[in-house]
């Protein structure tokens, strides 16, 4: 399935494409985008189109805007004040800071994992269903069906159907994060978010959700960012190196991380800096 | 050596470094700790000191009387049995006298016999006698049908010591005599010159030729024109009252008595009367037959008197032994020779089939004695009265029933006279077998027991029992009401209307500021409403009491318009702001979104003052104070007041479950979500209007009416006022504390409830709020706490009125408050301050009791939320 759409073409913001492409076209399509945190640009003339069904990684040192870069996927740099963004950012199509656009609606179609495990304070259960208990559904057959198909997705079933009702909070720092990757995938939505998903666990815990990620992978797409280059190399299908606000470089993972087109890259993935 | 220095011989030798704290931080280590250690347990201490010193205070309320001494004399009385005893202030004489006028006075310490006039009877022998409750005033009916006066004064005064006179016999005890006057040492060197004289009036004549076999005897009026009346039942069973007006002539100095008398409807043939009482503004006149039956005249109009009941206070086998006032004439007391001791009032009933619409009810049922009663002795002070039987007398308390002390006086063969000294300091029985005991008693709070502080008592005058406070009165012969439940249920009103009113609007205030509003209109927000806790309460009750009261008083129904309206301008307000362009409604967050809010409120409330006349005509009809009294309208408005918020709610609710597929449908299609959703909002206002209308109607037909229960009769300063006033001083805190426990639920749960989908209020509702709760409940608490301990707001802007009523319109009187207003009145020591440090005791062991509970709800709260 692995062909390569556009390859070594640097385009005028200096970024080189050699994205393998989905067999289904693309998810989302960024073009110009620009994010100020007050007078200070944080993301510079950012374009890209992920395709669909497929995982892509975001890499990068420390600050250099990936994180930024995936909360505006899913409007969450809304809650951050004095922030102003430029440039066209677009979800199958439809344009996600146009006016009208519906922001609880638009989360709902992408799901999101954070760095940290954040579970609800409730019973796996609540945790799990919270999207749609948010949408109204009272259904208990509905709930409990949900449950179980979230829960599965997210290989955490077995280790969970026995304890449905007990606390969230009383699972170990792995299982909380497949349980938010459960809770994400409840509502359905076309994309996963994931910020540095493993960044807080050990790596037992971190392998299950590398593996989690490849059975996701080709039902949703998958946008992760990470700080860890092997796991970039072993999970994802394209990456995406960012430097200092700026895509230096998106492509096949492969291409990526052995013959990086440009030099900054190469530097980074072999660990001169970063 | 040759060698080039090795590296390690260039550097100093690696040793171990003594790896030792140094000494001045263990010490300070220590120091702190200690600091700290016993900082935390002075503090416990402390309170634990509080609590002990409160309760050192309050318990002597609970602990009865004690002796102080007792001693018996053997009197030598001429007189045989003695028509009255009496004791003078000082316990220093006592005074016997005898029906055929003698009087015989001795040093009661003693018991040295002092020389005293007589009464001078013209050689008679009374047949009747009675004397007022101070023993002064006597009056004597004799064989032939006079009636004769004495007065008897124990003449008190105090000389210095070197004006002595000489030739004085000393006693026993240190007093000193000249065989008629008693001189006692008092303080500072002076001596307390202790006499009786005594005098007698000329006999009038009063019943022709039937001898006077009972009369009671008061007098009122001043020292210059005193008014004498005087009742009398001859041996023919005609009952008689009379008043006698004594004019003295100031050129001569000579007396002159006039005497008016009324003859009262006669008794049944054959009656045996033991008794007769008189009030002391003669309006009433009771007569007591041996076997209990009293026929009470109600002699109001003279030149009508009325027999207006009979009524048989004993059981048919016990026969009356005594039968007598309290000080205050309103209690009656009765014993019989079955032990029965009962206190009767007499109160206006509905169903009183006599002449008056008076009853006598029995009210008090005080511990009966296992022998017959045989003396009684009713207190100068207060509503103490003994009673005496062969083998003991007891000290009792009409109002509290309890029995304070029990005395056995074995040796002295009967208790035929017992008296309370003047002072309540001694307890006298002379027992006719020429023995006198005397005891010394000690019974500083005879009023108070757990039942009159914490339980229903009838006191005089009531229709039935009550809780009830009036510390104090005009009257000497008042009755101390000092009933707490009033004042706690003052407090507990008083707080729960002013967290009705606060806890709303200060957690919604604080869930707004924390998950709504921007962090730059937030850091304004949260330091303007801390500044209100800032504001002194007694501030704060003051513009309560002087200003708000009288503006709410006169725009009364525009307030409670404003309770509605209020809340649905801003309803109003927010579906508008739905229906503006996503750019406008972009541009004026922030800053301008908060002032429109309080623009909206400001209508609000200028909407409500413009309605409230046409509100209260047609909801109040016309006049909301007498609506409230229930005079006129109808119940349904003020049920649907209360019932619309409620049935809007459940509508909402309901609205949620239920989706429109069609109604989302227009929405989709016009693109006009706003304008959609306001319609469908009015829809739902109207129809639960509708409802609730209907709901309150069904009620109102049913029977349901709110006033004279949570409504009523409408006082100035009332709980309304206070609530306002304790909510503004509690508001800040609930906001402070909730607004920080909210705001210190950690980002990523925000964040998570956000990405996936939920919006700002549902994130706030079912995460943010959940999990911060036993911070939001603390905060409650801690407000509930300050409304339970507030003082000046209640004093100034709660009428002070300690009443059980729920009645938002009447007022209250909080434990608090009544310390405050009363603490500077009471004598240290007596009854009242006892009490009040009772109340500080019980005031402390509530807010202890709601904190401890907070606490243990607040844990379980935390646990849940972060265990579960």
């Amino acid at each position: 399935m692995a062909t390569v759409a556009r390859s070594i073409q640097p385009d005028e913001s200096g970024t080189v494409y050699h994205v393998r492409a989905g067999a289904e076209g693309t998810v989302i399509d960024v073009d110009g985008f620009n994010l100020f945190y007050g007078k200070k640009q944080a993301l510079f003339d950012i374009t890209f189109s992920v395709p669909r069904g497929l995982v892509c990684a975001l890499i990068g040192p420390s600050g250099c805007g990936k994180s930024t870069l995936l909360r505006c996927l899913n409007r969450m740099n809304d809650l951050i004040d004095d922030v102003t963004i430029n440039g066209d950012m677009r979800i199958e199509g439809h344009d996600l800071y146009g006016p009208g656009v519906d922001v609880i609606a638009l989360r709902k179609r992408m799901g999101m994992v954070f760095q940290k495990p954040n579970p609800f304070p409730m019973s796996i259960f609540e945790n799990v269903v919270y999207p749609l208990r948010i949408d109204g559904v009272r259904d208990r057959n509905v709930l409990e069906e949900t449950c179980e198909r979230a829960l599965k997705g997210a290989a955490l079933w077995d280790e969970a159907k026995d304890r449905l009702k007990e606390s969230a909070l009383g699972l170990s720092g792995g299982q909380q994060q497949r349980l938010c990757i459960a809770r994400a995938i409840a509502a359905d939505p076309e994309v996963l978010l994931m910020d540095e998903p493993c960044s807080a666990l050990d790596p037992i815990a971190t392998s299950k959700i590398e593996e989690l990620i490849d059975e996701l992978k080709g039902r949703y797409t998958i946008i992760i960012v990470t700080h860890n280059m092997q796991q970039a190399a072993r999970v994802s299908d394209n990456t995406a190196f960012m430097y200092l606000g700026r895509l230096i470089e998106f492509g096949e993972t492969e291409i990526l991380f052995t013959a990086p087109k440009v030099t900054k890259t190469l530097d980074y993935v072999t660990g001169r800096f970063g | 050596m040759q060698a080039p220095a090795t590296p390690k011989s260039q550097t100093a030798p690696i040793r171990p470094k003594a790896r030792v704290t140094r000494r001045s931080v263990l010490i300070a280590d220590r120091v702190a700790d200690w600091t700290i250690r016993i900082g935390g347990l002075a503090i416990i201490l402390a309170v634990f000191g509080i609590m002990i010193f409160l309760l050192q205070v309050a318990i002597p309320l609970f602990l009865g009387a004690s002796v102080t001494g007792h001693f018996q004399r053997d009197i030598a009385n001429g007189a045989g049995n003695p028509r009255f005893v009496a004791v003078d202030e000082y316990n220093t004489v006592g005074i016997l006298i005898g029906d055929d006028g003698r009087v015989s006075a001795f040093h009661l310490p003693t018991g040295a016999a002092l020389t005293v006039n007589n009464l001078d009877f013209g050689g008679g022998v009374a047949t009747a006698a009675s004397r007022t409750l101070d023993w002064r005033d006597m009056a004597f009916g004799f064989a032939d049908g006079h009636v004769r006066f004495a007065r008897l004064d124990p003449t008190a005064g105090v000389i210095a010591g070197d004006s002595l006179p000489p030739g004085l016999t000393r006693l026993a005890n240190g007093d000193s005599t000249d065989g008629k006057v008693v001189y006692a040492a008092a303080p500072g060197g002076q001596y307390r010159r202790i006499g009786v004289g005594v005098a007698t009036d000329a006999a009038q004549p009063i019943a022709e030729g039937a001898a006077i076999v009972a009369i009671d005897y008061r007098v009122g009026g001043t020292i210059e024109r005193p008014s004498r009346a005087f009742v009398t039942v001859d041996s023919k069973g005609v009952v008689r009252l009379s008043s006698a007006e004594t004019r003295m002539n100031l050129l001569t100095g000579a007396a002159r008595t006039t005497i008016t008398t009324a003859t009262l409807p006669p008794l049944p043939v054959g009656t045996q009367v033991a008794r007769v009482l008189l009030t002391a503004n003669a309006d009433q006149a009771y007569v007591a037959d041996a076997g209990g039956t009293v026929y009470r005249y109600d002699t109001r109009n003279l030149n009508a008197p009325v027999l207006a009941e009979t009524v048989d206070l004993l059981p048919r086998d016990a026969r009356l032994s005594a039968f007598g006032f309290l000080i205050g004439e309103q209690s009656l007391m009765v014993a019989g020779t079955d032990g029965t001791v009962a206190g009767y009032f007499r109160l206006q009933r509905e169903s009183a089939s006599t002449g008056d619409g008076y009853r006598l009810i029995r009210a008090h049922d005080l511990e009966p004695h296992a022998a017959a009663v045989t003396g009684f002795g009713a207190s100068q002070r207060g509503k103490m009265f003994v009673t005496g039987t062969a083998d003991g007398l007891w000290i009792r308390h009409g109002t509290s029933e309890q029995t304070l002390l029990k005395l056995s006086h074995a040796e002295s063969a009967g208790g035929r006279h017992v008296l309370l000294s003047p002072r309540d300091d001694g307890v006298f029985a002379f027992g006719g077998d020429g023995k006198v005991d005397f005891w010394r008693v000690s019974i500083p709070h005879p009023e108070t027991t757990l039942k009159t502080i914490f339980g229903q008592v009838w006191y005089e005058g009531y229709s039935e029992p009550g809780y009830t406070w009036q510390s104090s009165a005009g009257t000497d012969s008042f009755e101390a009401k000092l009933s707490l439940i009033p004042l706690i249920f003052g407090t507990i009103k008083g707080t729960v209307y002013a967290l009705l009113f606060a806890v709303p609007v200060a957690l919604l205030a604080a869930i707004y500021t924390s998950e709504f509003l921007n962090r730059r209109a937030r850091s304004v927000v949260k330091p303007a409403m801390e500044m209100m806790a800032s504001l002194p309460s007694v501030v704060l009750g003051f513009i309560a009491a002087l200003i708000l009261a009288p503006i709410v008083e006169t725009w009364i129904a525009a307030v409670i318009l404003a309770v509605v309206v209020v809340p649905l301008s801003l309803l109003v307000a927010a579906h508008l702001w739905q229906i503006l362009p996503i750019d406008w409604a972009l541009r004026l967050d922030g800053v301008p979104k908060l002032l429109m809010i309080f623009a909206t409120v400001a209508l609000g409330v200028y909407l409500a003052t413009l309605l409230g006349p046409a509100f209260e005509y047609v909801f109040f009809a016309g006049d909301f104070r007498a609506w409230v009294n229930g005079s006129t309208g109808r119940a349904t408005p003020f049920l649907f007041i209360l019932l619309f918020p409620v049935s809007f709610l459940a509508a909402q609710l309901a609205a949620e479950r239920l989706d429109l597929p069609w109604l989302r449908a227009i929405a989709d299609r016009t693109r006009k979500d706003g304008v959609v959703a306001m319609l469908r909002w009015l829809v739902l206002l109207t129809g639960s209007a509708a409802i609730a209308y209907g709901i309150a109607e069904i009620l109102a037909a049913l029977g349901a009416d709110l006033r004279g229960g949570v409504v009523g009769t409408y006082v100035q300063r009332n709980t309304l006022i206070v609530a306002f006033a304790m909510g503004f001083a509690v508001i800040p805190i609930i906001y402070t504390i909730a607004e920080d426990a909210l705001n210190s639920v950690p980002e990523h749960l925000r964040a998570a409830s956000l990405a996936c989908g939920g919006t700002p209020w549902q994130t706030a509702t079912r995460v943010i709020l959940p999990t911060a709760m036993s911070g939001v409940f603390a905060g409650i608490m801690v407000g509930m706490g300050r409304a339970v301990g507030e003082t000046m707001i209640v004093v100034m802007a709660a009428g002070n009125t300690p009443i059980l009523d729920w009645n938002v319109f009447n007022g209250l009187r909080a434990l608090s408050a009544n310390i405050a207003v009363e603490l500077p009145e009471s004598v240290k020591d007596g009854t009242l301050y006892r009490t009040l440090f009772l109340a500080a005791l019980t005031l402390f062991v509530m807010t202890f009791v709601i904190n401890t509970a907070a606490e243990m709800i607040r844990q379980r709260f935390r646990k849940r939320a972060f265990q579960l």
